[in-house]
Parts: structure tokens; sequence; C-alpha cells
């Protein structure tokens, strides 16, 4: 199982990265949704691994998965979706003025 | 427990929503609500400092709960001083955003702001690893609102740059937490320097590891080389005022390398010994070099102000990689120094590329309205962030050369070099701005209306009167600043005051 | 204090010309005076104490941890400087009035004037030399806003840039050298530092910090290879090249030289650096003086030559030289100073200081013929002029002394010096005064009014005095202040007459040869012309464009803007240090077995990995992406929820729902499809990044599962006190609103923010400009299906909107025991809400919608901090929670937290920032052209306007 899940983050790490490295706004920005899929694994992984031990409390179970790594990639999760949220709604509004959606900019045009 | 210490979060936390819900339509009430708050951190902030300089940290245990299980605030001399630093150039940069009126271009201004106020005040005082991660999120994300604040498309594309550079640091910032939990078992910070002293030698590599990846994630904030490429662009086209926020966002990433490593990572923890500082000192000594360089070359006014804080940061974590009290002390002072100075000369140049139409320092310029008085005040900023005297950049300029002698030639070179880059640097830029517009018609006769704008230039002004301040009372600021210094080396006090109740566990 | 107050008066007193312009430029120029002359007053009522050997000190402390305080002390050299510095200052501001024009601003004038002065004093009378420092860069500073004084000449500004780079970076040397300086002398005043010369010269540091310091010096002073820029300052106006580029400033490093003669002096090292420097110094200025033909040309590389001169007399590092630098210091402050305004009233009168436009002045202006004549024949060193008396010790002293062991060598190139100084002294008056009236000049030249004269003829008159009698005039002076430099009692004896020694005949044929000379000028100036020599301000603008240009180049390069270069930098560099960091460490394999993996967990696994791979793939077809993306994250919910994460299972559910939703709308209005663009060396680059990025965190995700931590784990505790002390069965979710509420109140704001900055993005784009613009002419119903708001789903919709908002209720409560919370909660109504929109529009939605979203979040982030708040109520910390199991029949016991509460900020934030962002999304749809219709759904296919 850890082999399964440590190559599943890797993969989706190494994907989201070649995606992030692309020239256009959309595919950087699946890239960083795939990015944060793989650490939210990443960190509910830090808690090892348990197969049907959920931690609710309850007398008959025989032993609970490690809640704290599982309450940390909730709040990631939902941060990493604020995040995502915004970065989309930047993109499209850069597109929507530019006609352009490249990533890369040219620094001189600054004002 | 002293409730105070959470107000500096709680009270931005709950205007914010407040204007968000009753005054989003109308601006005079957001002003005046947003400045009022303001005013309120200034004082809270001043006390705060005040109850820091004397006796141990304060901790205040959030829920209640004994740390190291839940999240603990702690109020020591350096968390004070940010905070109060913070709160201070708030304060100021406030006044000038309402002054030129940035805050009318766009939405929800001053809710942003009192976020980002807050984001920064959480970072500063939080003693949980976690805690301190979701900080730098609510600072950021506020921070992304007001970057592309006033839009337009230069602005929004740059705005998708510094997005994506820093949802990579946030990624890195958690698989940096993860590793030190799964490895240490914990997430707060004073619990973190217990065990990570303790730590069994079978589990140094990962935490290496660990505690390397939240380098970098610090180093993102800090724009040290080789991770400083996110800043000109964003900074170049933030507003003016947001720019001038700014000045301290990069110091928390400075702040959190000195908070988190003097205090969990001393240089003689047998796990990563010297590690960290031989890492961010070749990075800072190049960060000055391509900070300067940048100064010299940069196409725009705002730009060379950008490059002028790489540069700034160099120089800082140049002091804070020695890890050792003296140059602690010497980064600190040259920290309070950077930030003012930073912001001071964003907000000059905000003032000039207004009234010029553009910043560029090449081709055709054309004379404006003030630009004796901008003239002076440009002066000002650039002796300071260049470190000639008489402004306190030489002093700290100074502290930091006097602390750092171990690799002197190297050091010292790079740091002198740096300045002459900028001297040069600044002195074509203004020759070009200030002066060489004035060869195109007699001096007496301004080319456009004059535009006062009093709260600007009084922000302006204050700003200048800091670091004027901060010269002259150089001795008591680093008399104190050396306690601080040696408080965050001799870290006892602090692990003592949070821990204080771990037995309950 | 005294002694500071000196110093300050000129600073305090810089205020005065700026306000006092108002009043007039009388006003202005008394003002500045006046503070000058009290300055000078202050001084005075030191001197005796000086006379009487003693050393005034005033000390202020400042920074003593750092060594610099502000500490001052007055002796001799000290008060000579002082002296120089704020007499002729008062000299200047009288002539500065009556030279400066109308236009000129002058109250910025002696602002300037009096900011350098200032400095100037500062040099001359801090005993710390950090202090000392900070004045020094204070004078580059101020020379190079009087030298840029008049902005719209571009010499004046080249000359102020190049005067800067010049001196300001001999400054930085000069920092490093005081600072190894007064680590080898354990103290950074001047009066310990002064008593360690054993210990300095003995020091390994000696030789780096002598030469930092002879930098600063060097540069200051414009000594070979520095000269140059001294020449370009002289755009400046006259009375800034009379005071500051020949009494005063260029004399700062020669002070420093004197100043740190006891320490640093008596060296081979300094003899052959400082006396050689002088000497080439003193002949090339010389010579190129001798060819100028602007008057201020000529002037400013004689003076360039006088500092070598009095540099070489330093370098000798004997009493009886260091006497003769002295007095000269004396003699060429007179002299020079006098001629440079001479010159300025040539120039103020003709109009030009070109000497071939010139010559046969003497009738039309006599006044300033007599001035110019003696103070130049002091110049060439006549007797009985005080220039003689200077230049005939030097000789003396020139004489008996070898360098490089060559006896001769010294004396003949002194004499060659000696030999030109007098041919351009001579030059100045014959070209200039002498010979025909010409009819020729840009303006009828006479002579000017008193004012103007006033000031050189007060120093010609000391010329002409201190020549006739030395030893009363300045014999004292003299004394002390060698006394000062060389910190023994020195004898002092100036004479006319030294007998038939080397020096008379050297003096007599300089004077002899330099007149031969002058008349053989021609031929030797077409000579000079047609001699190829290197343009130092060719070389140094170019050396400065080079490096301006270079840099130009290289930050262009590193920061044009090119996101992905930066991001691939960024991740190569993480990823390095890690491995760095990782190899660097013992690391032991961990010991916890593998958990086994059911098929289940294979099949799934592998649809994630064909997602991953899949996307890069299929990049030009962004809808699939979508697709794909989604599918991945599907499955790591399921993921999830295997892996006893229920809660985390479900709210990544929901996010993902969401998430899509957002994207898909998102995605009508960017491009749908975009070509391959980068070439492939580019893509097998990214490919190895990635794939480095990839293995390094599949590494460090095995080696950290395979392990148990070091330490027992803190959400033990967690477990433990979840029921007991937070009052839920739910570890994660008691975790969420209470052992780590204060995260999830970060959270929550944040996600507030978010819906606030996309509203405030969206709505400035709706605003007007080219992004309104474009989306006023978007195609109509690019892309949509025909029917677009079905009625199956419309239906469905309405009907599941109670059912969702029941099981949001549901999901709510049961939270804190288990699985759910506020968050999901949120998440699912606002879904079912999005499907409403989905379905019917958003103008039929945003009809019935009953809150705004606005208060929605304000309300939500508000509720959470209050409920936070309450606790300070009963005496207890931010978000401390408190609960009661409450029994309500018929319903069975259930406990009420505040927790609950909190829970509902929670709620309310995420519903309120959902929504907000989608109905933000949608105001862009309707600016595009989206029917708003009012119907539930309508069956138009053309879905009209």
């Amino acid at each position: 199982m850890e082999v399964l899940v440590a190559s599943a983050i890797g993969v989706m790490t190494a994907s989201g990265i070649y995606l992030m490295l692309r020239m256009r706004t959309f595919p950087v920005i699946v890239g960083l949704s795939m990015l944060s899929y793989a650490v939210n694994v990443f960190l509910f992984a830090s808690g090892r691994l348990a197969v049907g031990m959920a931690p609710i409390i309850d007398k008959a179970a025989v032993g609970y998965a490690d809640p704290l790594p599982q309450a940390l990639a909730l709040t990631a999760i939902v941060i990493s979706f604020g995040m995502t949220a915004v970065i989309v709604m930047m993109a499209l509004g850069a597109y929507l003025h530019g006609g352009d959606d490249h990533v890369d900019m040219d620094a001189e045009e600054d004002r | 427990m002293n409730h105070w210490i959470i107000a500096p979060i709680v009270l931005p936390a709950m205007v914010a929503p407040l204007i968000v819900l009753a005054m989003r339509h109308d601006l005079m009430l957001q002003r005046v609500f947003g400045l009022a708050s303001s005013v309120a951190m200034v004082v809270l902030s001043g006390a705060l400092l005040w109850s820091a300089s004397f006796g141990p940290p304060q901790v205040y245990f959030l829920g209640d709960w004994p740390a190291p299980f839940g999240i603990v605030l702690v109020l020591d001399r350096l968390a004070a001083l940010m905070v109060a630093l913070t709160s201070v150039l708030a304060l100021v940069v406030q006044l000038y955003a309402i002054g030129t009126g940035w805050d009318a271009r766009g939405k929800h201004f001053h809710a942003l702001f009192l976020f980002q106020v807050m984001g920064l005040n959480g970072a500063f005082l939080t003693g949980d690893a976690f805690n301190l991660f979701v900080f730098f999120e609510v600072l950021l994300i506020a921070s992304y609102g007001l970057m592309i604040h006033g839009g337009g498309g230069q602005r929004l594309r740059a705005g998708v740059q510094y997005v994506a550079f820093n949802l990579i640091g946030s990624t890195l910032f958690l698989f940096a937490l993860a590793t030190v939990y799964a490895v240490t078992g914990t997430l707060n910070m004073a619990d973190l320097a217990v065990r990570v002293a303790e730590l069994p030698p079978g589990d140094a590599a990962l935490l290496r590891v660990a505690g390397v990846l939240m380098l970098m994630v610090f180093a993102i904030k800090g724009a040290l080389v080789p991770l400083q490429f996110w800043l000109p662009g964003t900074y170049a086209n933030a507003p003016g005022p947001v720019a001038a926020l700014f000045a301290v966002m990069t110091k928390v990433g400075a702040y959190a390398v000195i908070r988190v490593y003097a205090l969990a990572f001393p240089t003689d923890t047998p796990a990563t010994g010297t590690l960290f500082a031989d890492l961010l000192l070749p990075a800072a000594l190049v960060t000055i070099a391509v900070g300067s360089v940048g100064v010299l070359g940069a196409a725009t006014l705002a730009r060379q102000a950008a490059f002028a804080g790489i540069a700034s940061m160099g120089v800082l974590f140049a002091a804070v990689a020695a890890f050792e009290p003296q140059a602690t002390s010497a980064a600190l002072y040259y920290l309070i120094h950077s930030t003012l100075a930073g912001a001071v000369l964003f907000l000059v140049v905000d003032l000039v590329t207004d009234r010029r139409g553009n910043g560029a320092l090449r081709g055709p310029t054309m004379p404006f309205a003030q630009s004796g008085l901008l003239a002076a005040l440009f002066l000002g900023a650039a002796v300071a962030l260049a470190g000639t005297p008489p402004l306190s950049g030489f002093i700290g300029k100074l502290l930091v050369l006097d602390a750092l002698r171990a690799d002197l030639t190297l050091v010292w070179s790079v740091i002198l070099g740096g300045s002459f880059l900028m001297i040069l640097g600044f002195a074509r830029a203004g020759s070009h701005v200030f002066w060489k517009s004035q060869a195109t018609v007699p001096d007496d006769q301004a080319p456009e209306a004059q535009r006062p704008e009093p709260l600007a230039f009084a922000a302006v002004f204050a700003l200048m009167a800091g670091l004027v301040v901060l010269t002259v009372l150089g001795g008591p600021v680093s008399a104190w600043l050396d306690t601080t210094a040696q408080g965050l080396h001799d870290r006892d006090a602090y692990i003592g005051a949070v821990m204080a109740r771990a037995g309950e566990g | 204090m005294s002694l500071a107050l000196i110093a300050a008066l000129p600073f305090l007193g810089a205020l005065l010309p700026g306000l006092m312009i108002r009043a007039g430029r009388d006003a202005c120029a008394l003002a500045a005076g006046s503070v000058t002359a009290l300055a000078l007053l202050l001084l005075g009522l030191n001197a005796p104490a000086v006379f009487r050997g003693e050393v005034v000190q005033t000390r202020i402390a400042w920074m003593p941890g750092l060594g610099l305080d502000a500490n001052f002390f007055l002796d001799g050299l000290g008060l000579l400087f002082a002296g120089l510095i704020l007499g002729i200052g008062l000299l200047i501001i009288l002539y500065a009035r009556f030279y400066l024009a109308k236009s000129d601003p002058m109250g910025q004038f002696f602002t300037y004037l009096l900011l350098f002065q200032g400095a100037m004093v500062g040099i001359v009378l801090s005993d710390n030399i950090l202090l000392l420092l900070i004045f020094w860069e204070l004078t580059s500073l101020s020379s190079f806003l009087l030298i840029g004084y008049w902005k719209h000449l571009p010499e004046g500004r080249q000359g102020a840039r190049m005067a800067l780079a010049v001196t300001g970076g001999g400054g930085l040397a000069l920092i490093a050298g005081m600072l190894i300086l007064g680590n080898i002398a354990g103290s950074y005043d001047l009066s310990v530092i002064l008593t360690q010369k054993d210990v300095i010269q003995a020091s390994e540091w000696y030789l780096p910090a002598l030469i930092l310091i002879l930098l600063g010096a060097f540069t200051k002073s414009a000594q070979f290879p520095f000269h140059f820029w001294l020449p370009h300052a002289m755009a400046a106006p006259t009375p800034v090249s009379a005071y500051l580029h020949s009494a005063t400033m260029v004399k700062a490093g020669l002070f420093l030289m004197a100043r740190l003669w006891p320490v640093l002096s008596g060296t081979e090292a300094w003899f052959l650096i400082v006396t050689t420097t002088g000497l080439v110094t003193m002949v090339l200025g010389a010579k190129i003086a001798l060819f100028k033909d602007d008057l201020k040309a000529v002037l400013a590389f004689s003076t360039v030559s006088h500092l070598g001169l009095i540099t070489m007399l330093l370098g000798m590092g004997t009493k009886a030289a260091a006497v003769v630098a002295v007095f000269h210091i004396i003699n060429h402050a007179t002299f020079k100073c006098a001629l440079f305004m001479t010159a300025g009233i040539v120039d103020h009168e003709a109009h030009t200081r070109d000497i071939r436009l010139l010559g046969g002045l003497r009738r039309l202006m006599p006044v300033t013929f007599v001035l110019t004549a003696l103070a130049a024949l002091s110049m060439a060193g006549i007797p009985p002029l005080n220039g003689f008396l200077s230049k005939e010790m030097m000789l003396e002293e020139a004489t008996h002394t070898a360098l490089f062991g060559i006896w001769w060598l010294l004396p003949a190139l002194v004499t060659a010096g000696a030999l030109l100084s007098v041919a351009y002294s001579f030059r100045l008056i014959g070209h200039v005064f002498m010979g025909p009236v010409r009819d020729d000049y840009p303006h009828a030249p006479h002579d000017p009014g008193f004012g103007l004269w006033a000031a050189p003829a007060l120093l010609v008159v000391l010329v002409v005095l201190i020549g006739l009698f030395p030893m009363t005039m300045v014999g004292e002076m003299v004394r002390v202040t060698a006394g000062a430099v060389t910190g023994a009692d020195v004898p002092v004896k100036i004479t006319h007459w030294h007998g038939f020694v080397p020096a008379l005949f050297l003096s007599m044929f300089a004077v002899g040869a330099g007149m031969v000379t002058l008349g053989l000028y021609q031929p030797l100036a077409a000579l000079w012309a047609r001699t190829p020599r290197p343009e130092a301000k060719v070389i140094f603008d170019g050396l400065m464009d080079g490096v301006a240009g270079l840099s130009r180049r290289v930050t262009g390069a590193l920061h044009d803007g090119a996101l992905t270069r930066f991001v691939a930098i960024a991740v190569v560099a993480i990823v390095a240090a890690g491995t760095w960091a990782f190899v660097g460490g013992t690391h032991s394999p961990g010991t916890r077995s593998l958990t086994e993996a059911t098929p289940v967990a294979a099949a799934g696994w592998v649809i994630v990995i064909v997602a991953a791979l899949a996307l890069p793939v299929i990049r030009a077809d962004r809808l699939m992406m979508l697709i794909v993306v989604s599918i991945a994250g599907l499955m790591v919910t399921l993921g999830f929820a295997y892996l006893s994460a229920p809660d985390l299972a479900l709210t990544q559910l929901s996010v993902e729902v969401v998430t899509v939703i957002l994207m898909l709308l998102a995605l009508n209005y960017l491009p749908r499809d975009a070509a391959v663009e980068t070439p492939p060396m580019r893509r097998l680059r990214d490919l190895v990044v990635a794939g480095a990025a990839g293995v390094g965190a599949a590494a460090l995700a095995f080696a950290m599962m395979m392990r148990d931590a070091a330490f027992p784990l803190i959400s033990d505790y967690h477990l433990a006190n979840s029921k007991p002390g937070g009052g839920g069965t739910n570890a994660v979710n008691v975790i969420i609103v209470d052992f780590r509420g204060f995260d999830t109140y970060g959270e929550i704001i944040v996600l507030g923010i978010a819906a606030l900055v996309i509203f405030a993005l969206v709505d400035g784009l709706l605003a007007g400009g080219a992004a309104n613009d474009r989306l006023l002419k978007w195609p109509v119903g690019a892309g949509r299906a025909a029917d677009r708001h079905p009625m199956m789903l419309v239906v469905g919709t309405r009907l599941l909107l109670p059912v969702a908002i029941m099981v949001g209720v549901f999901i709510f409560l049961r939270g804190h025991n288990q699985p759910g919370g506020g968050f999901v909660a949120g998440l699912i109504v606002a879904i079912a809400l999005v499907m409403q929109y989905m379905a019917s529009g958003f103008g039929w939605t945003a009809a019935r919608k009953r809150i705004e979203y606005h208060a929605m979040i304000g309300a939500g982030v508000l509720i959470a901090g209050l409920t936070g708040i309450g606790a300070w109520f009963n005496g207890m910390p931010f978000l401390t929670s408190a609960f009661a199991y409450v029994n309500l029949w018929p319903l069975e016991q259930f406990e009420v937290a505040t927790a609950a509460l909190f829970d509902l900020g929670v709620f309310l934030t995420v519903l309120g920032a959902v929504m907000l962002v989608l109905a933000s999304l949608s105001r862009i749809a309707v600016r595009a052209g989206e029917t708003v219709n009012v119907s539930a759904f309508d069956i138009d296919p053309q879905g009209g306007r």
C-alpha cells in the first residue's frame, strides 16, 4: 500500500510540475491542482496508513488512524481550494484584458 | 492570561468582516473604520512592545489547551517588535492610500488591507508551525487581492505569476510540515526544539530534508536567490502603497528563519549542524549582487525599487546566516531600517510615476509637478537604501559589517561593492528623472497643475522621520536588540514558557 | 559641547537659506554668512587652548555598542583645517552672493553649501573615525549636489555623477579600511588609535588597511590615477570650484593622511605608495595644466598638481617634510582660491574662460589683473610671496630624499614639476592679461563691483603678508599643526634665505626654464595636440556605460518575466537542496511493515497514475484535461475513504465538485484548446525537472510512511481528550473546531478573502476597459448546448434543493461526532444552489436569492470570531469551547457545544464564499450576453436575448 501511495504522490507531483512549466495559464492551473492533490495525500500520509480505523471514538474500535494529519489535510484542502479559485479568476481576467493567456510576460512593459 | 496578546490578530479579523458586512458600499465609513483600527493597532502594539520588553516571553494558550497539543501564541521581544513595525507601517501606508485615492480604485481595499495585517501579525505571534502556514496563507491571499487592486492587464498577468510562484511555496511548506510531524510527532515550535535536540541519529537525514524544504519556503518569502524571481514583477506592478506594505512581507521570510532556526535548529544541533547557515550565506551574497546589479540595470523606477529591496534582503540574510547574537541583533536593526526605507522608496516612486506618467529610466524625460520636493525625498530614500550616511542604512551596514568577521574579505567586498553599484544606479536614475528633465524647460514654469495630496506626503515624511529617529536613537535601539537577540539564542526562557503546561498531557 | 556645536551649526544653518530666500538674496546670503561667522567665532574661542598645546574634546555617546560615538577633538591640525573651511567659507558666501545670477535658485545653493561646510568641519573635528566616515560620505554627497547645481547642463550632471562615483567609491574602501584599523587598535577613537603605532604597523592587517584608507584619501584628493574627476567637477559654479575643489574638500584626503600620519607613516609601504603617487600626480597635473585653454581647467589641473606635491611631502615621512606640507596647505589654499575667484570674475565679465579668446585684459580689468598676477606669481614660487617659501622648503626636502635608491630621481622630477608650474602660472598672466587689447571679446569686460573682488583681494593680501612675514603670520599655526601631525614638537623656521643650497639653484633653474618653456608655448602646444594620450573621461564613461549596460543585460535576461523558467529554476534548486540535505545526514530505514494492498486499491492507483500521466499528453483539449483531473481527484477521494479518513473524503469530494464547476464556467471564457508551443528539447528539460521532483516526493513519502515518529505523537492526546475534553467522538472534527480551531478560523478567513478578491477582480473587469469590451463583443451562444435549461435538470435540481439542504443540516449537526461538520455542510448546500443556477440560469436564481453573499461571509467570520471572544467572558482564552448535554424529549440526549456555534460561522463563510465566487462568474456571463431568463426554464433553442 505504502508503495502505491508513495508512487502516486510522486507521479502526481511530477505531472503537476510538468504542467506548471507549460506556456499557457490553463495547464498551469491544472498542474497546481494536481500538485495540491499530491501534497494533500502526502500530508495525510504523514499519519501513516491505516485501513478501517477511522478516528471516531468508539469502545469497539481496535485502534485509530492518526487524526491530526487528517485535520491538517482538511485545512490544506480548503485553503488550496480558495487559492485555486483566485488564480483561475485572475488568469481569466488577464486573458480577457489582453486576449493572451501566456503565463510568461515581457518585464519591459512595466510602467 | 494576557488576552491582549491575541488582539493584534482578532481586532483586524473582526473589523474587516464588519466592513464587508455593514459598510461595503460606503468608502468613507471604510476609511474611518480602517484608520481607526490601524491607530488602535499602533497603540496596542506599542503597549505589547512595552510589556514584552520586561520579563520573559508570554504565552497564550488558544482554546485553553496545553502546549504542545493546542495552538499557542507567544509574545516575546521579537514578535512584539515585528507586530509594532507592521502596525506602524500599515498605518502610514493606509494614510497614503487614502491620500492618493488608491483605495478608491477598486473594491474591498480596506477589508483586504486589514486581513493582510491580521495575517502578518498572526505569522509573527504564533508558536505553532502549522498555524504559521495558515497565517502565511492568510497574508498571501490578502496580498494577492491587494497586488491586483486597481486591475489592468499587465498587473493581472504579473499577479498570476505572483500567485503561481507562491502556490509552489505553499505546497512546499506542506511537504516540509508533514515531514516534520512524521519525524518528530509535533507541530509546536518549542516542543520541536526540545525533540530535535534529542533526535535519534537515524532520523537525522529526514529532519534535515524537512528543515531545508522549510528554509526554501522562507527563502521564497524573503526573495533569496534563486527564489527571488517573483519579486520584481510583483512589486513593480503592484499599486505603490501595496508595494510599500509588501516591504514588510519579505521580512516575514527573514523573521521566520530567525524564529524557527534559532529556536529549533541552533548550529550545535547534532542532526543539522551548520547546514542552514552553509546554505544561507552564499545565497545571501548572490542576492546582494543580483539586487544591486538590478538597481543599476533596472528599466523603471519601480523595478529599481524592487531590486533595492532584494539587495537589502541579501544583506539581512547575510547577517541572519551567522546565527549568533551580535549578528542577529545587527540583522534586526537592518530589518527595521530596510522595511521603512523600502516602503518610503516605493511611495516616492509612486508619487513620481503618478505625476510623470511613467517610471522609465531611459529615453525622453519631461519635467513634472513638485519635482524639487520629490527629488529631495528620492535622494533621502536612495541614501537610506544604498546605506550611505547620514541615515540608518549606514549604521545598519556598519553593524552588519562589524558582526560578520568570518569570511571578512568576501562578505565585506560583496556588501560594499553592492552599495557602490546602488549608489551608481540611484545617481543615474535621479539625474535622469529629476535633473535631465529640467534641461527641456526652465525651472520656474511648472508643467502641470500642482497636486499637493497633503496626506500622501505626510505619510512619506512620517516614514522619513522614522528613519531619522532610528538613526538618532541607534544606541538605545541596538542595545534593546542585543538583549532580544540574546533571548533568541539562549532559548530556555521561550521553551520554558511554552512548555510550562506540557505535564497536563 | 562647543566642538559638536561648531560642527552642527552649519547643518542647522542649512535650513535657513531655504526659508530666508523668500526674504531675498541678501537675507539669504546674510543668513548663511552669519551662521558661518558664528561657527568661526566659536572655533576662535577654542584656539588659545590649542596654541597652549591642549586638546579640546567633546564626547557624546551615540552607539557605544558599535563604537560609533559623537566624539570630537580639536588639536592644531583640526584647528588649521576648520579655520580654513570656515574662513574661506565666509569669503565664498560673500563672493557667491554677487556671482550667482538672478535666475539661479540661491536658497538651494547656500543650503547645499552649508551642508558641505558642516560635513567638512565634521571630518576635521571628528575624534571617532566612524563618525568621520559619516561626514566623509556627506561631503561626497553634497559635492554631488553642488556640481549638478545647474541641472540643465549635461556636463554638470555627468561631472556630478563622475565625482560621486570616484569619491563615493573611495569612501566605501575607506569604510573597510577604517573598520580594520579600528579593530587592530581596539578602538574607533583617534585619540586611542594614534597611540597604537607599534600595534598597528606590526599587524598583518596593516597593509590592507593602509591601501583601503589611501584609496579613500587618493580618490578624494584627486591623486593619480583618480585625478580625472576633479577637472570635470569644474562644471559647478565657480564659488563651488573655489571652495570644494581647491580649498577644502579635495584637501580632505590630505587631512586624512596627515591625521593618521603618526600611525601609518614611516613604513616602506607608506613611503613608496604615497610619495610615488604624489610625485606622479604633481608632474602629470602640471603638464596637463600647461596645455589647457579653459581657465578653470588650468587651475583644476594645477590644483591636482599641488595636491600631489603635498601628498608627496606627507609620504616622505620626515618631520621636516610634514612641516612643509602643512605650510603649503595654507599657502595653496590662499593663492589657489584667489585665482579661482578671479577666473570666475573674468568668466563673469568677459563671458568666456577660453584663454585663446582672451588677452590684454590688464588695461580693461586692472584690479582683477593685479589680484591674479600676485596670486599666480605666488603659485609660480616667485619671492617674496608665500608660494615661494613653501616651494623652496619642498625642494630642500626633495634633495635629501632618494626614491628607489636613486638620489637624483626625486629632485629632478620635483624640479620638472616646479618648472611646469612656473610656466602655466606665467601663462595665466601672459595669455590672459598681457598682450594687445582685443575687440572680439564675447562681452566687453571691465572690473566688477567691490563685492565680487573683495574676497579674492583679502586672500591676496594674505598671500603677500604671509610671504613677507611668514613666522609672525603663520609660524605658530604651522608649529602646532605640524606638532599635531607628527605627534611630536617640531621646530619651525621659515625664512626667505637658506644660503646657497641645492634647492636655491633648482628653484632658479625652474623659474628660468619655466619662462623659456612658456616662450616656446606655441610649438609645444602644437606638439602636445599631436601626441595621442588617453582621455580619462572617455575611458571612465566607457567603463560606467559598460557596467551599466552589462547590469541592464544581466537584469533583463534574469528577470525577463518568464515564469516557466523561474519555476523550473526554483524546482531544481529545491530538489537539489533537499537531496544535499538528505545525503549529509545519517538515515536508518523505517521499521514499519507494509500495509497489504487490495486489488481495489491497486485499481484506484492505476487510474490515478494513468490520469496523471495522461494530463500532459491531452493538453490540446482543455475540457478533457478538466475531466481527467477530476477523475484523479475522485480517486484521491476514494483513497481517503479507504484509508480511514471519512472526513477528508467528504471534504475532498465536495471541494472537487465545486472546483470543477468553477473551472468549467471559467473555461467558457478561456481559449478551449492550445497548440503545443514548446520545442522538444524544452519539453525534455521540463520532463527531467518534473521527474526529479516526482522521484524526490515519492522517496520522501515512502521513507516517511515506513517509519514511526521518534517521539510520542501529540495526536495521542487529541484522541484521548476528544470526548472528555472536546465533547465529540469525531476526533478530526474536534481537532478542527477545538484543539486547532484557530487554524480553522484562519482557514475560513482565507476562503472569505478569496471570495472578496474574486469579487473585486470581476468588479474591476466589468467596470470598463479592454476586458469589458471583449466581453461585450463575445459571440452569443458560442459552443453552448441548444437547450440550455433542460427541463429534466430543472425539475431534478428543484426537487434536489430541499433534500440537499436537509442533508446539509444533518451533516452539520452530526459533524462533532460523525464525519461531517460545518465546512462540508456549507459546500453541499452551496452545490445544491449552484445546481439551481446551472439549471435555471443566474437571473432566475439571483431573483430568488434571499441573502447577500457578502453579508453571509462577513457574518460567518464574525460569528466564528465572536464565538472565540465569548470565551473571554468566562475568563478563558480565545476559542475555549464549552459544552453541555441536554435532554429534550422526545429526542435522545444530545450535546450542545460552543464549537457548534463556531461551526455555524464556518458553514456561513463557506456557503457565502462559494456563492459569491460563482455569482461573480455569472456576472461575467451576463456581460458576455448570457440570457437572464425570468421563467424557471425556457425551451427557446436559440436562448434569444
